[in-house]
């Protein structure tokens, strides 16, 4: 090893704990780095590969009936690669020891295996046989929450018709990775799943010989999606076609893909807080380093080191923390990465799901870490390359010390001459200085971003269970009603108050964009559902007018007063121009309101009842739960008490671990800068230090020069992080926002104060330990030596 | 514990607690007694004998220089008189304390309360002014002279505002002394107080600590390479390899300003 290398790993074995401290920021930028990429290129790639293997469509489209014979004709449009026309049934399956109803998708699969899109894997057992009319495989999640295997045997009611039905094989397909029950907004697999029978029985059992209700398509490479669409409705309109889509607005593709985009927009967004932290540390830490060693730099140019060689030397110091950092950061992506990627199993239904360790992310987390942390070495190795051997080996010309702005009010305030030391030096050094600032002030700003995450979280659940939702339960039928099916529930002992839900698919747009939607009535004296403001009061309906939440609003660039045509999906397909009366905060869903009146025009009849909502007496509440399970027309029924405890079970459970790893992450900052900041002012000041106990001044005494200075720096880094965390909290709420929800913007008073406190005690933890140093000092050998 | 008691008047020496059996009147008082002091530093598996057995009086009020070759252990016995070392063995007493006894709290009042240093490079805190500096030590001593008196004795009452940046070698070496005797020390400790200055402004600052012996009684311990400035000494230790080989006493002291160098 050459000489000037092992005074660099000399150098860096003396520095460890500065150069540990900004490893650990920079790796921290590694590891989120790696953990987003690395689970965002595992889900992606397993996804596509899972879409590939199992051949998932491009195009889907429901209709309410039409001859199997439509799926040739579908086949033959221009573009369309293959056509599958299958049935889709709701049905209820009976557990006798549960209380609640547990709900089936029962979809129907070619029992000769001639199925060509969707397909299904299975996991165990086999698929259904002709002839064999109870057979079916269920989904792989299902099975597990209900410990459900083949051989087991369960009845269910389909299409109002009691039939037994027998597991013969556990599966699952591409188009349910994400599947949901109707009328939820959490995955909850004991209660619902779905299962492919046999496409004989299931035309059998739902009256429905040689028809079809559900169609996907595979497109040729190339073809437009837009015209395949128009055609598919216009073949499909006679037959109740609801509309054909796209995989886009595929209820299970959209929930992945608004994963993904949060993946992504976390990428963007947590990563470069990190390296630009990492890029201020490195350039404090070298630049005094270089400093120190101006004498030493002199001395290496007269021996003839070209500055090159010099600047080098130097850059490899940042670079070998960078080293570091990439291989400690990497350990912990890897690690975060596969927890991550265990969780998305739970909730998303892959065949396999693996960390991806793709050399690429690995390659690209090292580039960046080198990056920054060689950015930040620039000022400091090009002033160490241009010192001249003569100049370099003179001492640095004394630091120049003026009474400014801040001496003035210090001189008002009555500073004792340690608060003058301590506030000259800030301003002495004002690069630094703000450098700190800004560093502290940025972990607070990332702690308080992701505690204000919770806080939205919150919120949004306290707005759409407690404000917006009044019912106890929500009836979802097996398919749209009239209005008696609500006299027969009002009858029922116990309930209160029932309220009809009404809607209908339709397509809204506006100039050239384009949404798919359910539009809702509300009816004048509905009391239930409200929609509420941000200020938590009643909206009122516009008369004659829709009312859009501001999600979809936002997708479909509408504002009040504009028009929005609007297309009716199913029935008569109606179009008509709406204008916006009003907009709504809502954060799940981009949803469309009208009153019952403007709804019934359009649909040119009494819009049909797919829902109600109940109000209840607690006494009755389980008379009514059996009464509801015994309606065949019954599909599912929503709890909102248990509803709203799965939801803030599910954040809970995901946020807890969040909040630890970014508390982890703001302290990493707050301790890498407040470190680095409280060794070099040390070493800076040693001599005054030294100074100051020879002068009669005890070591605590001593200690508040080097931690004042910090305190006053951290104290003013709390509003200014504050102010930061407010702008970034805002900002990740937009960018991890999705067409499926949205976050409001909503912190808690208490997470100001949490997000200060934790930065506010890591900081100071780290410059009372720099601070015992003072009590080492030794005082004699300080002094002999000329700083 | 040491408690140091507060003097009588502006320029009133302050005084250790009075030993009940000496007498005020008593004309030769004794400052520091030393007793076989040995220093031995330990670095690595080498030992260092900086001090290697010495005794000595120190008496209140007198002008005593330390000559000798580097290495020979005055700055050793410096740092061990004003506290900022402690002995490997041996007795140090100033007056009736016994400082080789005290912890490091106390020795650090203690030289808070009584002594006063001088280096060569000054060691002013680079973020102060000139009377900031002064007023470090005022802020802490328990009687000290008003910050802008002590600069008007070393005569820079005009320069107090400024920074050690604006000031000469020889200005920030005043200012430094300023700052040793604002706080009216019983001894002044000064490392090579001229090492760094040229020879008019040396006298100068020589003149100042004098001025500091004779006016306010200050016992004065000056190291120096320069054998010229031991004429202004009542007394002069000879150091030789860790030990006093010679003790000279001037018959008469004469004043800096006939020192040349």
């Amino acid at each position: 090893m050459k000489a000037l290398d092992l005074k660099l790993v000399r150098d860096l074995w003396r520095m460890r704990g500065q150069a540990l401290a900004i490893a650990i920021v920079l790796a921290a930028a590694s590891a989120t780095f790696i953990l987003s990429m690395g689970v965002h290129r595992s889900l992606y790639e397993t996804r596509e590969a899972y879409y590939a293997q199992n051949n998932f469509g491009d195009v889907f489209s429901s209709m309410t009936r039409a001859p199997r014979s439509v799926v040739d004709e579908v086949a033959q449009i221009e573009g369309v690669q293959q056509a599958q026309g299958s049935i889709l049934q709701y049905a209820i399956l009976d557990f006798p020891d549960r209380s609640e109803a547990v709900r089936a998708l029962l979809q129907s699969v070619d029992e000769r295996g001639r199925d060509r899109l969707d397909r299904v894997t299975l996991k165990a057992g086999r698929m259904p046989m002709p002839g064999q009319p109870g057979e079916v495989v269920a989904d792989e999640a299902f099975a597990l929450a209900n410990e459900v295997g083949p051989g087991d045997e369960f009845d269910a009611i389909i299409y109002g018709r009691m039939q037994r039905l027998r597991v013969v094989g556990i599966g699952l397909a591409p188009n349910y990775v994400n599947a949901l029950a109707p009328g939820d907004i959490v995955p909850d697999d004991t209660r619902f799943g779905v299962f492919w029978m046999g496409e004989e029985a299931l035309e059998a059992a739902t009256d429905r010989t040689e028809a079809i209700n559900a169609l996907s398509v595979k497109l040729q490479r190339g073809a437009s999606e837009a015209d395949v669409i128009r055609a598919i409705d216009r073949i499909l309109a006679p037959y109740g076609g609801a509309g054909a889509y796209t995989r886009e607005d595929h209820p299970s593709h959209a929930f992945l893909e608004s994963e993904l985009d949060q993946l992504e927009a976390m990428v963007q967004v947590i990563p470069p807080i990190f390296l630009i932290v990492s890029t201020f540390l490195v350039y404090v830490v070298l630049g005094r380093m270089i400093r120190t060693q101006r004498s030493l730099i002199g001395l290496l140019k007269a021996f003839g080191y070209s500055g090159l060689a010099i600047a080098w030397h130097y850059l490899k110091f940042a670079l070998a923390i960078a080293l570091l950092a990439t291989a400690l950061g990497a350990a912990a992506g890897i690690w975060m990465g596969r927890a991550m990627t265990e969780l998305y199993g739970e909730y998303y239904h892959f065949p396999f799901l693996r960390f991806h360790f793709a050399p690429g992310v690995f390659l690209s987390a090292g580039a960046l870490a080198m990056g920054s942390a060689a950015l930040g070495a620039v000022s400091g190795v090009w002033s160490a390359a241009r010192l001249t051997p003569a100049v370099a080996m003179s001492p640095p010309p004394p630091p120049v010390y003026r009474a400014g702005f801040v001496e003035r009010v210090g001189e008002k305030a009555g500073f004792t001459a340690i608060g003058h030391m301590i506030v000259r030096h800030i301003a002495r050094w004002p690069t630094r200085s703000a450098m700190t600032v800004g560093g502290v002030g940025l972990s607070i700003a990332l702690l308080f971003a992701t505690l204000s995450f919770i806080d939205s979280s919150n919120y949004m659940l306290s707005s759409y269970f407690f404000r917006s939702q009044q019912q106890d339960l929500s009836v979802t039928f097996t398919e749209a009603r009239n209005e008696d099916v609500l006299f027969e529930l009002a009858q029922m002992p116990g309930v209160l108050r029932v309220e009809p839900v009404r809607a209908l698919p339709v397509e809204m747009s506006h100039a050239n964009r384009v949404e798919r939607t359910a539009l809702e009535a509300i009816a004048p004296d509905a009391m239930l559902s409200a929609r509420i403001d941000q200020d938590g009061n009643l909206i009122a309906m516009p008369p004659g007018g829709l009312m859009l939440s501001r999600q979809l609003a936002s997708q479909l660039g509408v504002r009040p007063g504009d028009n929005v045509r609007v297309k009716m999906l199913g029935g008569r397909r109606t179009e008509a121009m709406l204008p916006v009366g009003a907009m709504v905060d809502e954060f799940i869903g981009a949803r469309a309101y009208a009153s019952q009146d403007t709804l019934d025009t359009l649909a040119r009849d009494s819009a049909p009842v797919g829902a109600a909502l109940l109000l209840i007496d607690p006494a009755h509440r389980d008379d009514i739960l059996a009464a509801l399970k015994a309606m065949p027309v019954v599909l599912s029924i929503g709890d909102r008490d248990l509803e709203m405890a799965r939801f803030q079970e599910m954040i809970d459970g995901n946020i807890n671990t969040m909040i630890i790893f970014y508390i982890a992450f703001a302290s990493a900052i707050a301790v890498g800068v407040v470190y680095n900041g409280a060794r070099i002012l040390f070493s800076e000041r040693a001599h005054e230090l030294a100074t100051l106990r020879v002068l009669g001044y005890h070591r605590r005494e001593v200690a508040v020069v080097l931690i004042g200075e910090i305190a006053l720096l951290v104290a003013i880094s709390v509003p200014v992080g504050l102010l930061m965390g407010y702008a970034l909290a805002q900002f990740m709420l937009h960018m991890f926002g999705s067409d499926l929800f949205r976050l409001p913007f909503a912190p808690a008073d208490a997470t100001y104060a949490k997000a200060a406190l934790v930065v506010l005690a890591a900081a100071m933890l780290t410059a009372v330990t720099v601070a015992r140093r003072v009590m080492r000092l030794d005082m004699v050998r300080v002094l002999k030596a000329r700083e | 514990m040491f408690t140091p008691q507060r003097g009588s008047g502006k320029l009133a020496r302050k005084a250790m607690p009075p030993d009940a059996t000496a007498s005020p009147a008593q004309a030769e008082r004794t400052a520091f007694t030393g007793r076989d002091l040995r220093k031995i530093y330990v670095t690595g598996e080498t030992e260092v004998h900086a001090l290697r057995g010495v005794d000595f009086d120190i008496r209140k009020g007198e002008i005593l220089v330390l000559l000798g070759p580097s290495g020979s252990g005055k700055s050793t016995l410096l740092n061990i008189v004003g506290g900022l070392d402690r002995a490997t063995s041996g007795s140090l007493h100033y007056e009736d304390t016994e400082l080789s006894a005290l912890d490091d709290a106390d020795l650090t009042r203690f030289r808070r309360a009584q002594i006063g240093f001088i280096f060569q490079f000054y060691n002013l805190i680079p973020s102060l002014t000139a009377e900031e500096n002064v007023r470090l030590v005022t802020d802490i001593a328990d009687d000290p002279m008003d910050p802008g008196e002590a600069l008007a004795l070393v005569g820079l009452a005009e320069r107090r505002h400024h920074y050690p940046a604006q000031l000469s070698g020889g200005e920030q070496q005043r200012v430094a002394v300023a700052r040793a005797i604002a706080k009216q020390p019983g001894v002044l400790l000064c490392d090579e107080p001229t090492g760094a200055l040229d020879s008019q402004t040396g006298v100068r600052v020589l003149e100042t600590l004098e001025a500091a012996n004779r006016e306010l009684d200050t016992t004065l311990l000056i190291i120096t390479h320069n054998a010229g400035i031991a004429a202004m000494a009542d007394r002069v230790f000879h150091f030789l390899d860790g030990t006093i080989a010679r003790i000279e006493t001037n018959e008469r002291r004469i004043s800096p300003a006939e020192i040349s160098w």
